[in-house]
């Protein structure tokens, strides 16, 4: 009972850290069309910015904060000086963004060579329900997981700032007739996208620590979740993310993690085969 | 059939003749005044450069030469499979990569190193893969999309390094070392310009077998896909089954490509079906100009060579100054550096047989 618990908590919080890192990912594929292969890079910065932080004695909790402000606003500047020349085919996109990630990964490698370099958590600590113990930062990652879903949602449904973001995607030119300076929207969005991954890259660096690699590994399950889910909508992904996060999980209690690890992929590309359009079909939220 | 392959030929006439670029339409009017073509100088300057090559380079240079042709012959599939037939292949390592690792147990667990055994299994094991992986991605009742087969191949590429990584048979991490170099009788082909001119001879020979291929008739549809894939599945091509052909003969040579390296290497390892490799082979191709089959062995030629000069003190930059050069050329070059010579015209140039003068170039000659 105590073995399925803990097991059922590790799946669900890799789960959310999935999640998290989809959702920057799966905003710029649904609104923008872009598969954007600099976003495990957004992640890496996200997790640098806060070891610097950190190694130069402020607190850790101020680099997590600061990073997806400062993600954000690079991802506003590269959206404006580069990536807006390749909306017009997803393919140069993918190129582009991966120069981009390229340059971003070696600069941090150079920064921070060939280390794994730790930040500890800065809330450590278990949480003890009887005899089982749960880290308290996993189960805050969940929480706060859960809190962006749902204040991504609410931006995206409820405010105005969300029904321009729609318009865009559903009809460029119709918006622009209409008033909205889609060329601002959509460095909005991508900054937005960008801001989340930095943030995701913020709060797991206490779990994976810090290395160069550490987005190209999230980038390509981040992918296959999006496409998964279904490109177009919001909850698309996020529920691709839920559904990849968790197999990636919960297999290897079951299988060889060798086997698992491959049998994700394998389950996934065929699903997306035979099933094009995700789990989710439909633009919108 | 013949018929419809005039109409092709328009409409790709049509489709370049409508580019408005400044620097190709002045270098196109240079060929046009002097008559001369670009394309065969360049391809004669590099074979002869590729021929000469080891009699003035040192041993040690030799052996990195060697490689660079073997991965410009990689870099050639991932030409035709993208430059030709518009699939993006971020995956091609899986077929250079699985190729390399059959070899390694061929050698390592049956002992075959025999040059006319292990090169055909290399190439079959490159064609095995392709049409399972392009079979099942490229064709089906709905044509798939640009990005899922991107992704699609992208992913297989990343699930194989993962197999390979955590597979204890296929050495884990470390991947296979020491593998026994290939041998013809009782001859073994160890570094050096023996093994050189061997891959050269079968770089030049793909190469024609490439060139032959794309300007045929078979070339001239897979221009028309490239340009404009409603247009020729509209008249009456199977666009997906063009696709999926040209996928496996990418993933041919992919192999073959990958067998060579295995041995001249003498060791595998999982990066080699990775996305790493995956990726260099896509900047070879895109920094050379894809498209034209000379542009991705010059490509990887610049690559490879600058890396290699710069790896002792700038080791560290490299990557980041690559990953500057390859923004500049998506952004300014997307023909790749290949496009300062060669005009647009040259480069989707003619297909199959010289067809007899039509009104069209009658006008064009007058004029």
């Amino acid at each position: 009972m105590a073995n399925a618990f803990v097991a059922a908590f590790e799946i669900l919080s890799f789960g959310a850290i999935i999640v998290l890192i989809v959702l920057g990912l799966g905003i710029i594929a649904s609104m923008m069309g872009i598969f954007n292969f600099a976003q495990g890079e957004f992640v890496l910065l996200g997790a640098y910015i806060t070891y610097l932080a950190y190694s130069h004695g402020l607190p850790i909790w101020a680099g997590m904060v600061a990073a997806p402000f400062l993600v954000g606003a690079l991802g506003f500047a590269l959206e404006g000086l580069i990536i807006r020349r390749f909306y017009a085919a997803p393919i140069v996109a993918m190129l582009g963004t991966y120069a981009l990630g390229l340059i971003i990964r070696e600069s941090v490698r150079g920064l921070i060579g060939g280390f794994y370099l730790t930040v500890p958590e800065p809330i450590g600590g278990s949480i003890d329900i009887g005899t089982m113990h749960i880290s308290t930062w996993r189960f805050i990652i969940i929480v706060i997981t859960l809190l962006v879903m749902g204040a991504c949602y609410l931006l995206l449904s409820r405010t105005s700032f969300g029904l321009r973001v729609r318009a865009t995607l559903e009809n460029p030119a119709l918006a622009r007739a209409s008033g909205i300076s889609t060329p601002l929207i959509y460095g909005v969005t991508f900054a937005f996208g960008a801001a989340l991954a930095g943030l995701a890259g913020a709060l797991i660096v206490p779990v994976f620590s810090l290395f160069a690699d550490l987005g190209i590994r999230f980038l390509i399950q981040g992918f296959v979740a999006v496409m998964v889910g279904g490109v177009g909508s919001f909850i698309g992904p996020v529920a691709g993310a839920g559904v990849i996060g968790t197999l990636s999980a919960a297999l290897p209690w079951v299988m060889a993690p060798v086997i698992a690890d491959v049998l994700v992929f394998v389950l996934a590309i065929a699903f997306i085969k035979f099933r094009p359009q995700g789990l989710i079909a439909g633009k919108g939220v | 059939m013949l018929k419809s392959m005039s109409v092709v030929r328009e409409a790709i006439d049509a489709d370049v003749g409508d580019e408005p670029d400044g620097a190709m339409a002045e270098s196109e009017a240079r060929q046009a005044a002097s008559g001369r073509k670009v394309l065969p100088i360049v391809e004669g300057l590099v074979l002869l450069a590729a021929l000469i090559a080891p009699l003035v380079l040192q041993d040690y240079l030799t052996v990195f030469a060697t490689r660079v042709i073997i991965l410009a012959l990689f870099a050639l599939s991932f030409d035709l499979v993208w430059g030709y037939a518009g699939i993006m292949s971020f995956g091609q390592a899986l077929f250079f990569g699985s190729a390399g690792y059959g070899v390694a147990l061929l050698a390592r667990d049956l002992d075959i190193t025999n040059i006319f055994l292990v090169l055909p299994a290399g190439t079959i094991i490159g064609l095995t893969f392709a049409l399972l992986l392009g079979g099942f991605l490229l064709l089906g009742r709905h044509p798939s999309s640009v990005i899922f087969v991107a992704l699609g191949t992208l992913t297989g590429s990343y699930a194989a390094d993962r197999l390979a990584r955590g597979w204890y048979y296929l050495g884990g991490q470390n991947g296979i070392p020491s593998i026994s170099p290939m041998t013809l009788g009782s001859y073994e082909f160890s570094e050096g310009p023996v093994f050189y001119y061997l891959t050269l001879g079968i770089l030049v020979v793909a190469y024609l077998l490439c060139r032959f291929l794309v300007r045929s008739q078979f070339g001239l549809a897979l221009a028309g896909l490239r340009e404009n894939e409603q247009r020729i599945a509209f008249f009456g091509y199977k666009a997906q089954h063009l696709k999926a052909i040209v996928f496996a003969v990418g993933g041919t040579i992919a192999g073959l490509a990958g067998s060579l390296y295995a041995f001249h290497e003498g060791f595998v390892w999982p990066n080699m079906v990775g996305v790493v490799v995956s990726t260099q082979v896509v900047l070879y191709v895109l920094f050379g100009g894809s498209g034209t089959l000379i542009g991705a062995v010059i490509g990887t030629v610049i690559i490879e060579g600058v890396s290699f000069w710069l790896s002792d003190n700038y080791r560290d930059i490299w990557p980041i100054i690559l990953g500057v050069l390859l923004l500049f050329v998506i952004l300014f070059r997307p023909l790749g550096l290949i496009s300062f010579v060669l005009g647009e015209r040259e480069r989707v140039g003619s297909f199959g047989a010289k067809p007899k003068e039509t009104e069209k170039e009658k006008r064009n000659a007058a004029s």
